[in-house]
């Protein structure tokens, strides 16, 4: 399994600052978008640390993260592992923002995706989003931890409501507030032709999913992908800081020169 | 939002969303509501909001506009009024949005919330109180909560314990163990030595197929090799049904959930 990776972010047309931040390891097949919040540039600390945070930990050679022997949640013994790099970032950021008054407050999403021997592990802490594009079709592998995802699921409003609802703005998690987080986490299996989508709600505020899928079943090329979602989300306003990387899983070279001698 | 559902003898026509702009009902194109009837006068009535109100107002229509067959020329629209035109109905919904957001989030409330850049965080104890507001709200609505699926029941929190696991029996071919039982999110079939069937010989790929697990519905999706299920080439995503048989390289197996 090879992959190709494109990313991009843009402070957006309404903005001053770029909170967002981001990070593609493609040897590693780790790939992270946060949306910082916060005032005063707290929020792009609180996102940039958590950036730094996962790349320290993911990538650190010494499996000091227990490797759960019984495996009581079911989860693969890498998710666990990815679940507790964001717990990590929390608890940095919590810290440094009781330490700085400054900083009180800042905090940030979290959506971030492991991606090895074709299966991708999930985790996400907020509204940015993952998704999985596969023949044609777009699976949203994450649900916004927001207060108007909460009220479409108490049926008090319909989905399509959601995007002139006064409290859309409203978290119900994001690291970096309370010492504790709940971390999502799930396991996706991956096929070559498969694309994964990661997103700030920069992209998704403007561009609905059936736009995100064309942009996939159209340019096909992820970079490609990433720069139209970013000139799209422009043209419509750009309310908000955008950020979107955009993993396409291929066939290994030796698997498609495997398959072609097995016929 | 508020909006009028257009009827016509009980069955739904279409919605039309009554936000800031003029609704116009009437026969010619230029309307925003067409009624192609000759009961309908060309520009018969319209609908607009004023300040919290909705109002309609008959536009000196030949046959007049009714609510709750009443004849109006103007009129505050209460939620439920039924709007007849000719022979056509719009019932208008007054939409559950506006209540339930001042509600759940009144003014007098707003300043406490933090304000951070524009994105505002719910601490725990907060969510709480409004958690539970919502749920009355939804419960004073008679709102059916949305049928929360396998994935948004518990997603993040350690799987539940499900009524059922599912189950594969090995009906023919090499393997190591009589049955698996599907217990993890992820199962994988392959020589690879994460695979929960292990696979052995030289020409059996590394990873075959993965089973993902959401609840009780798992989905297998064929990752290399060759994978039939019922005898059919398996070429995408399946989710698998009770009784399935899947072939994978050489090994036959039944899958149940028990």
């Amino acid at each position: 399994m090879r992959l190709r990776v494109g990313a991009a972010t843009d402070v957006g047309q309404v903005r001053k600052l770029n909170e967002d931040a981001y990070t593609v390891i493609p040897r590693q097949g780790v790939f992270v978008v946060c949306d910082g919040m916060g005032g005063a540039a707290a929020g792009e600390v609180a996102s940039q640390m958590t950036i730094e945070t996962i790349q320290k930990v993911l990538t650190s050679n010494d499996n000091n993260i227990p490797a759960p022997a019984a495996n009581p949640s079911g989860y693969l013994a890498r998710t666990e592992r990815l679940a507790e790099a964001v717990r990590e970032s929390n608890r940095a950021i919590y810290e440094l923002a009781q330490e700085d008054r400054k900083k009180a407050g800042m905090g940030t999403t979290f959506v971030g995706v492991w991606v090895e021997d074709n299966i991708a592990s999930v985790a996400h802490v907020g509204d940015s989003r993952a998704y999985l594009w596969h023949g044609d079709l777009m699976e949203a592998l994450t649900e916004d931890h927001s207060l108007v995802e909460a009220q479409v699921k108490a049926g008090v409003i319909r989905r399509d409501q959601v995007e002139e609802s006064k409290v859309r703005s409203v978290l119900l998690r994001a690291l970096g507030q309370e010492p504790q987080v709940q971390v999502d986490v799930s396991e996706v299996p991956l096929r070559p032709g498969d694309y994964l989508l990661l997103c700030s709600d920069g992209l998704t505020r403007v561009v609905p999913d059936s736009g995100l899928a064309r942009a996939i079943a159209i340019l096909r090329e992820p970079q490609r992908i990433c720069n139209y979602l970013i000139d799209t989300a422009n043209s419509r306003g750009g309310p908000d800081n955008i950020t979107v990387v955009v993993v396409q899983v291929l066939d290994s070279f030796w698997q498609r020169l495997w398959d072609r001698l097995r016929g | 939002m508020a909006k009028l559902i257009l009827k016509f003898e009980d069955r739904v026509l279409k919605e039309i969303p009554v936000g800031a702009g003029m609704v116009k009902i009437g026969r010619v194109p230029d309307n925003t509501v067409m009624i192609d009837n000759p009961a309908v006068s060309s520009h018969h009535a319209r609908v607009f909001r004023d300040g919290d109100a909705f109002v309609l107002e008959d536009l000196q229509s030949t046959n007049g506009t009714f609510v709750n067959d009443n004849r109006v020329t103007r009129h505050n629209l209460s939620n439920g009024d039924v709007i007849a035109v000719g022979k056509h109905r719009l019932v208008f919904e007054r939409g559950a949005q506006e209540e339930a957001v001042a509600e759940a989030a009144p003014s007098e409330e707003a300043p406490v919330l933090p304000e951070l850049g524009g994105t505002v965080f719910l601490d725990t104890k907060a969510q709480r109180e409004l958690m539970a507001k919502i749920q009355a709200q939804a419960a004073a609505q008679g709102g059916q909560p949305a049928a929360p699926t396998a994935k948004t029941a518990v997603p993040g929190a350690p799987p539940p314990a499900p009524a059922r696991v599912g189950v594969l029996t090995v009906l023919s071919g090499k393997a190591d163990q009589a049955e698996y039982r599907l217990e993890t999110a992820t199962s994988v079939i392959g020589k690879s030595d994460t695979a929960l069937v292990r696979l052995k010989g030289w020409f059996k790929p590394k990873l075959a197929a993965a089973i993902a697990r959401k609840g009780e519905t798992y989905t297998v999706t064929p990752l290399g090799g060759k994978t039939l299920v019922n005898k059919q080439p398996l070429t995408g995503r399946y989710e698998l049904k009770d009784g399935d048989v899947l072939e994978v390289s050489g090994l036959t197996l039944q899958f149940n959930l028990q």
